[in-house]
C-alpha cells in the first residue's frame, strides 16, 4: 500500500520509472535530430541503454535488499467502478530479473546495430523506435497498473512493427508484419476486455491490491474464469502459438538485430503476462489446461517442423516458436520459476544465435572435417531413453527435489532426461574417452538445470498449484510422443515414417498458410510493390496502369 | 481456347539442343565455404558484350550498365571529358553526336522485357491486395530446391535418389499451399497429371504453350533466369561434375519445374492472354537491342578515362634500380597486394617483389588432421591433381582432434533436435549472457580457419601442410614432384636470379561472424586462405633432391637460396612468417630484417586503407588497433574493401610497374617475354590468370550494376540457406548470389567503380595473336568486349589497343 511506503522505498519505487524513462528520452532525441553528427546521435543511444542497464542492475540488488515496492505516482484517469488508470510502479525480483534482461540484451543489440546498420540512410529512424520499443517493454514490465501494462503492451507492438517494417518496399515484410498486426490487436482486444472483467469484480485496476485477493479467491466467478482465459489468449497470440505463428517465422525481413530483439525480448512478453498474473491464473484451472494443451501442442509440432528448416534464421525462429511453447506449458503446470528461468534461458540463448547466425558456415566447416560415427539404431534410442530418466532421478534425488510435493518438476525432469539421450548417442559409436566426457557433460548439465532450479524458485516463490492428472499426461505423452517420432527420424531418415511426414512437416502442416488465407479474407493487406517495374504487357497495360495510380494516390 | 500449336513437333529430341543451350547460359555460384568470384555472364561470351546485354535486358529486365544518373554524375564531375566520349563513339560505329549522347541523361532509361507466364497472370491480377504469382513461384521453387540440396541444415531430409523433378512433383501433387494462398484449388489435381520425366515435361509444355522453334532457347534461358539463383546452383554442380569427368542434369530438372510452373498457370487462366504476350517478343528485344546504345558509350568513356592515365604512366621508363637484392617475396596477383608490394618495395630497396596467382602453381587439395574429405585449393577452372595434408603431427594428437571434434558435435546435438533443446535452454542458456558480454565488446577472437579446431596452439604448431602425393592416393616420385616445381617457377618467370631468401606470400582474411568471409580470402585458392599453398609450395622448393633434379632441367637454385612461407592478412595488413624451425641458421639475420621491413610495410599499408574505411586514427598503432577490432567485430559488414575498384591487370616485369600507384586498382603478374621462348607461359596467363581477374572483376561489376540480380543485396538480411549453400535475403525468396552492397558501397556511393577489366600486357602482339587465335574463350573475351586487351612496350613507348580485328595505337600513351 503507497500509504506506508518509507521514503526509501517511495525513492527506489519512482527510480524504477527512470527505466523506460531513459530510453523514451533517447527516443525522442534520435527523432528530433538535425544537424547533429550520426556517431552522436549514436553515442547518446548508448549512453542512455547503458544507464538503463546499470540502474536496473542497482534496482535488482535493492530488492534484494529491501524486498519489493510498489507506487501508485499519479492517478491519471478514473475509471469509475473498474478503478483508475494510473502511473503505478511494482519493483519485485520477476520485475528486477525482467529490466536486467531487457536493458542487458537492448545495450547489446543496440551496439551490434551501430556497426551492422553503418552506411544506411535510415539509421535515425532505426534508432527512434528501437528505443521506443526498449522504452514500452520496460514500462511494461514496471507496470504496478494494468491498464497501464496493456497500454505499453500496444505500445511495444505499435514501436516494433517500425522495426519490422525498417524495408518497407518489401513484400514478404509487408505481409508478416500484416498478420501480425492483426495478430497484435486481437491480443490487445482480448486483454482489454480481461482487463475490465478483472477491474469489474476487484474495484480496482492496481496489481498490488489484485494479486494477494485473487490467490485466497478459492473457486473463481464465472467472469474472472473469463478473464483467465483472455490472458492466456492474449498470452498465446502473442508468443506466436499455433495456429498464429506464421508472422514470426517470416519476419527476417528486418536486419538481424531486429529479429534477435523480437526473438529474445519482446515475443517474452506473453510469457511475462503469466508469470505477472500468476496468483491468479494459477487459481483458474481450465485456463491453465488451455495453457498446456496450447503449449505443448506447440512446442511438439514447431520442434518437429524445426528440423526441416533449411535457413538459419527460420529454424532458429521455428525454435522460438517451440520453446514459448515449453514456456507456457511450464506456466500451465504452475511452475512459474521454471518458465521464468526458460523466458531468461532462451532470452539469452537466442538473442546471441540470432547475432552470431553469421558463423553459420564457420561451423559446418567445422562440422564437415568431423568423422562420421554410426547412427544409433531404434533399439538404442529406447534404451538411451531409460538409462537417461535413471541418471537424472538420481541427480533430483541428490538436489533434494521432492516427488510427491512437486509433480510438476517431475514431468519436466523427464523431459530433461529424453533431452539427453541424443547427445549421448550420438558419440556412442565413438571412442570410449569421449563418450566419457559426452556422458559426464551431460550429468554436469543435469546438475546445472536443478541449481538453476532452486535459484529460481527463491526467485519467483509464486505458490505452486498441483497440476491436475489431466494436465500431466498431457504433457508427458506429448513429449513422449516427440521423443519416439525425433528417435524414429534419426534412427531411419529415409524410412517410410521419416518421408511421409517430412512433405506435411516442411509444409508447416499448412497452418500458416490457412491462417494468412483468413487474414486476407478479414482484412487484405495494401502490398506496395518494389520499384523495379517492368513493361506490362499490352493486353493488361491499363489495368495495370490502373494499379500504379492506387500505389502512388 | 487452347491454340493449336505452330509446329506439331512432338519429340522431345528437337527440344534437347534448345535445353542444353539454355543451360550453358547459366554460370556457376560457387558455395560459401569456397565463395569464388564469378563472371555471371561467363554463357554469354561468345556474343559482344552490349548484345548479350540487350538480350539480358528482353529476358529479365536486367541493365548491365550504371543508372544514366552515375554517367552523368561522372560526367559532371569531369571524371568523364568531351575528348573520351568522342574517342568512344569514334570507336563504335554509332553515327551520332557528343552533345546526343549528353542529352539522353534526362530521359528514362528504357526497360524492356519480355513476359513469361507469371508475369502474364500477374498483370491481371490486384497484385495490391493479392501477392504476384512471380513471388509466389520463386519462393516455391526455392524452398524446394533448398530442402533438397540441403546437406547441413535441416534434420529431415526428402529423398535425394529420386531426384529433384520427382521430388517436386511428389511435393506439388499434395501441396495445399497455391490453393490456400494463390487461391488456385485445382493445383494438386493439375500437378498429379504431370509426366514422370522432366524431359517428358518439357515436351509436353512447350507443345502446349506453342514456343515456336527459335525462341525455345531464349524462352528457357528466360525461365531459369527467373531462379536464377538456383540455376546457377545447379551450374556449379554441372561444372564440378564435369571437371571431374562425369555429368549433372539438375539444371535440367530446375528448368522443368519452372516450366511446369509455366503449364499450371497456362491451364489456370493464362491461356487467353498468352499468345498475344508471344507475340510481342519480337518486338520487345528490337527495342532492348536499341535502349542501350548511347549508354555504352559513356561506360567505355569511363573506362578510357581510366585506361588513359595508367597506359600513360606505364610508358615512362623508371630509372634503373642496382641494389643488391636480398629479398625476393611473391605475392598473389589480387589487388590488395599491389599496395603492401609498394610499401614493401618502399621499406627496402633489398626487396623485389613479384605477382603470381596465390595458389602458386599447385594444383592441390587439401584434406585437414583427421578429415575424412579434401577440400580444393586452386582456382575454380581446374580439378586438383596433388594431395596436401597436415603432416608432422603425432598419430595420437590426430586422433584426439577427431575426438574432441565428435564431442563438439555430440554436445551441439543437445541445442538442435527436437527433444533436447528445451532443456539445453534451461540449463544452459543463463551462460550465454556471458557469451553475449564478450562478442558485444568484441573480445572474441575472429574466426579462425576451420583446420585448427580441435587442436591446442602448440599442436596446430606441430602441423605443417605438406604435398603428400597425387589426389588419386600413392606417392609422388622425385621427378614428378621435381617436375611441379619446375613448373611453378617458370610459370612465375623465376628461373634465374634467386635472391638469398624467396618467400611465398599467400593471403587471407580475418572476419568474425561473417558468412561471405570465403569471397575474401585467396580466389585462386577456391576461397580458402593461401596458407598451404605458400608452404607446400615453399617446402617442395627446399628439398635438396627436388633441387638436384631441377638442376638437370637448367632451374640452378644456389645452395644459399631457401623459400620461406607467409600470410599476408589482409584485413590488418600483417605478416606471419610460416615453418621458421626449418630455417637455416645462416639465414636468421635475412629473416629478422624481413620482418622489420614487412612492419614498416604494413604500417603504410594500413595508413593507405584507413582512409577508405572512414578510421580517423593519428598513428599506426591506433590504426592497426581499429582494423584489428573491425577483424574481431561480429557486427562488422565491412571488415575490409576486398577487392572493389579493380580494374587493371598488369602483366610485366615488375621494375616496369614498380614507379607507378596503382592504388589498389590493378592485379600484377610477372612476366618476362624475352625468357618465354615458345610462348607457352603468356598462353598459361591469357588462358588463367587473365580469365581468373576478368571473373573477378565481372562479378563486381555485375553487382554494382544490377545488384537484384547478380549481387546478393542488403547484407543485414542475409539468412545462410543449408549451412552452406549460399544466402537468401531475408525470408526466402531465390538463392542469392554474387556480392553485397556493404562490398560495393559505403552508403554514400559506390566504392567500386564499375569498370570492365583492362588487361595491359608487355608482349610481342603476334605472340598474343597466336594465343587469341588458339583459344576460342579468349578470343570471345576480348574480342566481345567482355575485357580491353592493350599491349605495351616501355622501350619504344608505345601502347596498342587490341580491337576486333587488329592492333591500333591507344591514344594518349604519347602524353608522357
Amino acid at each position: 500500500m503507497t500509504a506506508f511506503l518509507k521514503p526509501t522505498e517511495a525513492a527506489i519505487a519512482s527510480l524504477t520509472l527512470f527505466v523506460p524513462l531513459a530510453y523514451a528520452i533517447s527516443a525522442v532525441i534520435a527523432a528530433t535530430r538535425t544537424s547533429t553528427r550520426l556517431a552522436t546521435v549514436w553515442d547518446r543511444a548508448q549512453l542512455a541503454a547503458g544507464s538503463a542497464l546499470a540502474l536496473s542492475v542497482l534496482l535488482g540488488l535493492a530488492v534484494a535488499t529491501f524486498g519489493e515496492v510498489s507506487l501508485r505516482l499519479v492517478t491519471i484517469v478514473p475509471l469509475g467502478p473498474i478503478g483508475t488508470l494510473s502511473a503505478s510502479v511494482r519493483l519485485d525480483s520477476l520485475t528486477a530479473v525482467m529490466l536486467i534482461l531487457v536493458s542487458f540484451v537492448g545495450l547489446i543489440i543496440l551496439r551490434f546495430s551501430r556497426s551492422y546498420l553503418d552506411g544506411d540512410p535510415q539509421q535515425p529512424h532505426y534508432l527512434r523506435w528501437l528505443m521506443a520499443t526498449l522504452a514500452a517493454v520496460t514500462l511494461l514490465v514496471v507496470s504496478d497498473n494494468l491498464l497501464q501494462l496493456v497500454l505499453a503492451w500496444t505500445a511495444t507492438s505499435l514501436s516494433l512493427h517500425r522495426l519490422l517494417m525498417f524495408y518497407p518496399e518489401r513484400i514478404w515484410a509487408q505481409i508478416a508484419a500484416h498478420k501480425k498486426f492483426l495478430v497484435s490487436r486481437a491480443a490487445d482486444l482480448s486483454l482489454l476486455v480481461a482487463t475490465a472483467l478483472i477491474g469489474a469484480h476487484f474495484g480496482t485496476l492496481e496489481l498490488s491490491e489484485i494479486l494477494p485477493r485473487a490467490a485466497s479467491l478459492g473457486v473463481l466467478p464465472p467472469a474472472l474464469q473469463l478473464a483467465a482465459l483472455l490472458l492466456v489468449l492474449a498470452a498465446a497470440l502473442k508468443c506466436a502459438q499455433l495456429p498464429f505463428h506464421g508472422w514470426l517465422i517470416q519476419v527476417m525481413e528486418a536486419p538481424t538485430p531486429v529479429s534477435a530483439l523480437l526473438h529474445a525480448g519482446i515475443i517474452n512478453i506473453g510469457g511475462f503476462l503469466m508469470m505477472r498474473m500468476a496468483p491468479f491464473i494459477a487459481q483458474a484451472e481450465l485456463a491453465q489446461t488451455l495453457l498446456v494443451i496450447c503449449g505443448t501442442t506447440t512446442a511438439v509440432v514447431a520442434a518437429l517442423v524445426m528440423t526441416t528448416r533449411v535457413s538459419v534464421k527460420v529454424m532458429l525462429a521455428w525454435s522460438t516458436c517451440a520453446q514459448m511453447g515449453f514456456m507456457l506449458l511450464e506456466c500451465g503446470l504452475g511452475a512459474y520459476s521454471l518458465a521464468l528461468l526458460h523466458l531468461l534461458g532462451h532470452s539469452l540463448y537466442k538473442a546471441h544465435a540470432f547475432l552470431s547466425a553469421g558463423s553459420t558456415v564457420e561451423q559446418w566447416r567445422r562440422q564437415a572435417q568431423t568423422p562420421v560415427l554410426a547412427a544409433p539404431g531404434y533399439g538404442a534410442w529406447l534404451a538411451a531413453a531409460a538409462g537417461a530418466m535413471l541418471a537424472v532421478v538420481a541427480v533430483g534425488v541428490l538436489f533434494g527435489a521432492d516427488p510427491r510435493r512437486e509433480s510438476a518438476l517431475w514431468a519436466l525432469t523427464l523431459i530433461v532426461a529424453l533431452a539427453l539421450a541424443a547427445p549421448v548417442l550420438s558419440i556412442a559409436a565413438g571412442a570410449w574417452r569421449g563418450f566419457a566426457t559426452v556422458a559426464g557433460a551431460s550429468v554436469g548439465v543435469a546438475a546445472l538445470y536443478f541449481s538453476w532450479h532452486a535459484l529460481f524458485g527463491r526467485l519467483l516463490p509464486v505458490p505452486l498449484s498441483a497440476p491436475t492428472d489431466l494436465q500431466l499426461t498431457i504433457a508427458i505423452a506429448g513429449f513422449l510422443l516427440l521423443y519416439l517420432i525425433s528417435a524414429a527420424i534419426r534412427a531411419y531418415p529415409q524410412g517410410r515414417l521419416a518421408q511421409r511426414l517430412q512433405p506435411h512437416l516442411f509444409a508447416g502442416l499448412y497452418l500458416d498458410e490457412l491462417f494468412t488465407r483468413f487474414t486476407f479474407w478479414i482484412w487484405p493487406a495494401r502490398l506496395r510493390q518494389d520499384a523495379r517495374g517492368f513493361a506490362a504487357p499490352a493486353i493488361a497495360a491499363s489495368r495495370h496502369h490502373a494499379f500504379k495510380q492506387e500505389i502512388s494516390s | 481456347m487452347i491454340l493449336a500449336p505452330i509446329r506439331s513437333a512432338t519429340r522431345l529430341e528437337d527440344y534437347e539442343a534448345a535445353v542444353e543451350s539454355a543451360c550453358a547460359r547459366i554460370a556457376p555460384s560457387w558455395p560459401l565455404d569456397q565463395l569464388i568470384a564469378v563472371n555471371p555472364f561467363w554463357g554469354w561470351i561468345e556474343k559482344p558484350m552490349p548484345e548479350a546485354a540487350a538480350e539480358l535486358q528482353a529476358l529479365q529486365g536486367s541493365r548491365l550498365l550504371m543508372p544514366r544518373a552515375w554517367y552523368r554524375e561522372q560526367w559532371r564531375a569531369g571524371r568523364i571529358g568531351a575528348e573520351h566520349l568522342r574517342k568512344a563513339i569514334e570507336r563504335s560505329a554509332a553515327r551520332c553526336s557528343v552533345d546526343y549522347v549528353t542529352e539522353q541523361f534526362a530521359a528514362d532509361e528504357a526497360q524492356p522485357r519480355r513476359t513469361l507466364l507469371t508475369d502474364v497472370v500477374d498483370a491481371g491480377r490486384d497484385t495490391v491486395h493479392k501477392m504476384r504469382w512471380t513471388d509466389f513461384v520463386t519462393q516455391h521453387i526455392s524452398q524446394l530446391c533448398a530442402s533438397y540440396f540441403d546437406a547441413g541444415q535441416a534434420q529431415l531430409k526428402p529423398n535425394r535418389e529420386r531426384g529433384l523433378y520427382a521430388i517436386w512433383r511428389d511435393h506439388a501433387a499434395r501441396d495445399y499451399s497455391p490453393a490456400l494462398l494463390m487461391a488456385l484449388p485445382g493445383f494438386r489435381a493439375l500437378a498429379q497429371g504431370l509426366p514422370q520425366d522432366p524431359r517428358a515435361l518439357i515436351a509436353q509444355a512447350v507443345r502446349t504453350l506453342a514456343i515456336p522453334r527459335e525462341q525455345q532457347e531464349s524462352y528457357f534461358t528466360g525461365l531459369l533466369l527467373s531462379i536464377n539463383g538456383w540455376a546457377a546452383w545447379c551450374a556449379y554442380l554441372r561444372w564440378q561434375a564435369r571437371l571431374a569427368g562425369r555429368d549433372d542434369d539438375h539444371i535440367l530438372h530446375l528448368l522443368a519445374i519452372r516450366l511446369a510452373w509455366e503449364w499450371v498457370l497456362y491451364e489456370s487462366g493464362g491461356a487467353a492472354y498468352w499468345r498475344a504476350a508471344l507475340a510481342q517478343w519480337p518486338e520487345i528485344d528490337a527495342q532492348a537491342r536499341t535502349a542501350q546504345a548511347s549508354d555504352w558509350l559513356l561506360q567505355e568513356a569511363v573506362e578510357n578515362a581510366y585506361q588513359e592515365r595508367v597506359a600513360a604512366d606505364l610508358v615512362v621508363r623508371p630509372a634503373a634500380q642496382s641494389t643488391e637484392l636480398q629479398v625476393q617475396a611473391v605475392f598473389c596477383i589480387d589487388v590488395r597486394s599491389e599496395v603492401f608490394r609498394r610499401a614493401l618495395e618502399a621499406a627496402s630497396a633489398g626487396v623485389q617483389t613479384l605477382g603470381f596467382a596465390g595458389f602458386f602453381g599447385l594444383f592441390l587439395d587439401y584434406r585437414p588432421l583427421g578429415a575424412a574429405d579434401a577440400r580444393p585449393q586452386l582456382p575454380g577452372l581446374f580439378a586438383p591433381r596433388l594431395r596436401a595434408a597436415d603432416t608432422g603431427v603425432p598419430a595420437a594428437t590426430a586422433l584426439r582432434r577427431e575426438r574432441r571434434l565428435q564431442v563438439h558435435a555430440a554436445l551441439k546435438q543437445f541445442k538442435a533436435t527436437p527433444v533436447s533443446a528445451f532443456s539445453f535452454v534451461e540449463a544452459i542458456g543463463p551462460l550465454y549472457a556471458g557469451k553475449l558480454a564478450a562478442d558485444g565488446l568484441a573480445r572474441t577472437r575472429p574466426a579462425e580457419p576451420s583446420e585448427r579446431a580441435g587442436l591446442t596452439p602448440d599442436e596446430n604448431t606441430l602441423r605443417k601442410p605438406r604435398v603428400i602425393g597425387p589426389t588419386t592416393g600413392g606417392t609422388l616420385s622425385c621427378a614428378q614432384r621435381a617436375d611441379a616445381a619446375a613448373g611453378m617457377l617458370r610459370a612465375m618467370s623465376l628461373t634465374r636470379g634467386f635472391a638469398r631468401l624467396v618467400v611465398f606470400v599467400g593471403h587471407g582474411s580475418q572476419t568474425a561472424n561473417n558468412p561471405l568471409a570465403a569471397g575474401l580470402d585467396c580466389g585462386a585458392c577456391c576461397g580458402q586462405t593461401g596458407e598451404v599453398n605458400a608452404r607446400a609450395a615453399a617446402a617442395l622448393l627446399n628439398e635438396r633432391e627436388v633441387r638436384q633434379e631441377l638442376r638437370t632441367r637448367g632451374i640452378a637454385i644456389p645452395e644459399t637460396t631457401h623459400f620461406l612461407p607467409a600470410l599476408h592478412n589482409t584485413t590488418t595488413d600483417e605478416v606471419a612468417l610460416f615453418d621458421l624451425d626449418e630455417l637455416p641458421p645462416t639465414h636468421c639475420e635475412d629473416v629478422q630484417a624481413l620482418q622489420g621491413w614487412l612492419q614498416a610495410a604494413g604500417a603504410r599499408t594500413r595508413a593507405a586503407r584507413a582512409a577508405k574505411l572512414s578510421l580517423s586514427a593519428s598513428n599506426d598503432e591506433e590504426t592497426y588497433r581499429s582494423m584489428a577490432q573491425r577483424a574481431r567485430d561480429w557486427s562488422q559488414v565491412r571488415p575490409e574493401w576486398g577487392l572493389a575498384n579493380c580494374a587493371a591487370f598488369i602483366v610485366a616485369p615488375r621494375e616496369h610497374s614498380r614507379h607507378i600507384d596503382l592504388t589498389g586498382r590493378a592485379f600484377l603478374h610477372d612476366y618476362r617475354w624475352q625468357d618465354d621462348t615458345d610462348f607457352s607461359v603468356l598462353e598459361l596467363i591469357m588462358t588463367a590468370p587473365m580469365v581468373v581477374t576478368h571473373w573477378i572483376n565481372m562479378q563486381y561489376y555485375a553487382s554494382s550494376v544490377d545488384n537484384k540480380r547478380w549481387g546478393s543485396g542488403n547484407k543485414v538480411l542475409h539468412n545462410v540457406v543449408g549451412a552452406r549453400i549460399g544466402v537468401f535475403e531475408g525470408n526466402g525468396g531465390d538463392l542469392r548470389i554474387g556480392l553485397p552492397m556493404q562490398s560495393l558501397h559505403d552508403g554514400r556511393g559506390f566504392v567500386h567503380e564499375p569498370l570492365r577489366l583492362s588487361v595491359f600486357i608487355e608482349a610481342p602482339r603476334a605472340a598474343m595473336d597466336a594465343v587469341i587465335d588458339k583459344h576460342a574463350t579468349v578470343r570471345q573475351l576480348v574480342e566481345n568486349g567482355w575485357l580491353h586487351l592493350f599491349q605495351f612496350d616501355p622501350e619504344l613507348g608505345t601502347v596498342h589497343r587490341r580491337t576486333r580485328a587488329e592492333w591500333i595505337e591507344f591514344g594518349s600513351a604519347t602524353r608522357a
